[in-house]
């Protein structure tokens, strides 16, 4: 490989790394948001989080600029961490009421009711389908579009559209009927 | 049920995704409100229930991290670059070379005319410093980049001198450039511009825009230790410091951009570190008529 074209590499992934260090305010967050819905546990998906951006800096030659937004590209590393520690810990999916923390000064009466609640739509979410709930964490707690998200599903964003409207029509059906 | 609606319940997932109320949503479709209404309230239930802020240390420490791989990584690719890329990278040494070369050269062939002030002077002749439309220095612009110095090992000098050779502003958007251009004043000394102090060192025109990374290119440091009276190694982890920040160009303000440096002593080897300050780096405007009043220096 010529100099030039060595060099122009250089400048790109310099660019992705600037780029990436902007998205890192406010994705972090997000992906963490989008780790604890699926794993149910606070501090792993902090570490979770900040792994994406670890694993995304030290990939960064494979980030492809046509391919999906870089944002978007970050949950799809952190889908796949997540689907890692899944099955390394075996882990429940959804939270757990156990996990939720609660202020200090909190009313009993409200903690046991956020946990009827928690565990309500637990029980909604389980009884959709695996796609449905990714579209919903994508959407709701990764903020991404549904173009973005079809771009990780593999999917178009009119066929995501339709799995969450559907989505979110069965979960309000369920927690009605609960 | 129809394709508009998913449309229409999509774009208020990405409205609520935003902030906007569900009342906004409703609002703006009355005509499926009644069908909209019950959904938006699962939507807005979710996100409560499974609600989350990650704590803000968790986050410094990973960022923490982030920053310290992505010095690594920059370290890396520098010490695999070519000497002659290395020198070349170097644009004030460079030309600094270069230019004594062409000096000699003239004088060893008596070749005066080439050194007349009518004639290209011998840095425009050699210089290595591809010219990009870069803006140039105005007394009334309305961008101003000030260098000061947080306090962390700086009481350690009597002096710590950077020259910058390159300052460097990224506009928004993905297909963005980088617009470089040469400071006025190239050397600074860090030791009187601690705390709130600042060094102007370029004041000119840019473009009316959003940008949201700056970079500075340091090509040298030196600082003398208070205690010993010596010059000490002051560690450049890059010559390229960067940092993330976002400011806007308009034309109804001058925005006064602080690059904020610091030097460090990384506890175990003593070791004396410049690196960026983010924290407290950042823009501040003034409206346009009381520009060039009341500047803090």
């Amino acid at each position: 490989m010529s100099a030039e074209a060595d060099s122009g590499k250089t400048e790109i992934r310099y660019d992705y790394e600037i780029r990436l260090t902007g998205l890192y305010e406010e994705y972090y967050d997000k992906i963490a948001r989008y780790a604890y819905v699926h794993i149910g546990n606070k501090t792993d998906a902090e570490d979770i989080a900040g792994e994406v951006f670890l694993k995304a800096l030290q990939s960064i030659k494979s980030y492809k600029e046509r391919g999906i937004p870089m944002h978007a590209w970050l949950f799809r590393i952190a889908h796949n961490l997540v689907v890692d520690y899944l099955r390394k810990t075996k882990k429940h999916k959804l939270v757990p009421i156990d996990n939720v923390t609660v202020e200090a000064n909190a009313n009993p009466v409200d903690i046991a009711e956020r946990n009827v609640e928690i565990e309500k739509m637990n029980r909604a979410m389980e009884q959709l389908t695996q796609e449905q709930r990714e579209v919903l964490r994508l959407r709701f707690f990764g903020g991404l579009t549904s173009r973005e998200a079809g771009g990780i599903l593999n999917k178009s964003d009119g066929a995501v559209r339709e799995m969450q409207r559907a989505a979110i029509e069965k979960l309000r059906k369920l927690m009605v009927a609960d | 049920m129809d394709n508009n609606f998913d449309k229409i319940l999509d774009e208020c997932v990405d409205r609520i995704n935003r902030g906007e109320s569900l009342e906004q949503c409703l609002a703006d479709y009355a005509e499926y409100a009644g069908q909209l209404e019950p959904l938006l309230r699962v939507i807005l239930q979710t996100k409560e229930t499974y609600s989350f802020l990650p704590s803000a240390s968790a986050k410094n420490n990973a960022r923490q991290r982030f920053n310290a791989e992505l010095e690594r990584l920059e370290q890396r690719r520098w010490e695999k670059q070519p000497l002659l890329n290395r020198i070349f990278a170097r644009p004030v040494v460079w030309a600094t070379v270069a230019v004594a070369i062409v000096i000699f050269i003239a004088a060893y062939f008596g070749f005066r005319p080439m050194l007349s002030p009518t004639s290209p002077g011998p840095s425009d002749v050699v210089s290595p410093v591809i010219s990009q439309p870069s803006p140039v220095p105005d007394p009334e612009g309305n961008f101003v980049f000030l260098i000061s110095d947080d306090v962390n090992a700086i009481e350690d000098f009597t002096s710590v001198n950077i020259t910058i050779a390159k300052i460097g502003i990224l506009p928004s958007g993905d297909s963005a450039e980088w617009l470089e251009f040469d400071p006025e004043i190239r050397e600074v000394d860090l030791t009187q511009v601690k705390g709130e102090k600042t060094q102007e060192v370029w004041r000119g025109n840019v473009p009316v825009s959003q940008y949201n990374n700056v970079f500075i290119y340091v090509d040298n440091v030196s600082g003398i230790l208070e205690e010993t009276g010596q010059e000490v190694e002051i560690k450049l982890p890059s010559n390229k410091l960067h940092i993330n920040k976002s400011f806007t160009i308009s034309t109804d303000s001058v925005v006064s951009f602080v690059f904020d440096i610091t030097v460090i002593k990384a506890g175990k080897s003593d070791q004396y570190i410049l690196q960026p300050q983010v924290s407290d780096s950042g823009a501040q405007y003034k409206p346009v008529e009381g520009k060039g009043k009341g500047r803090k220096q």
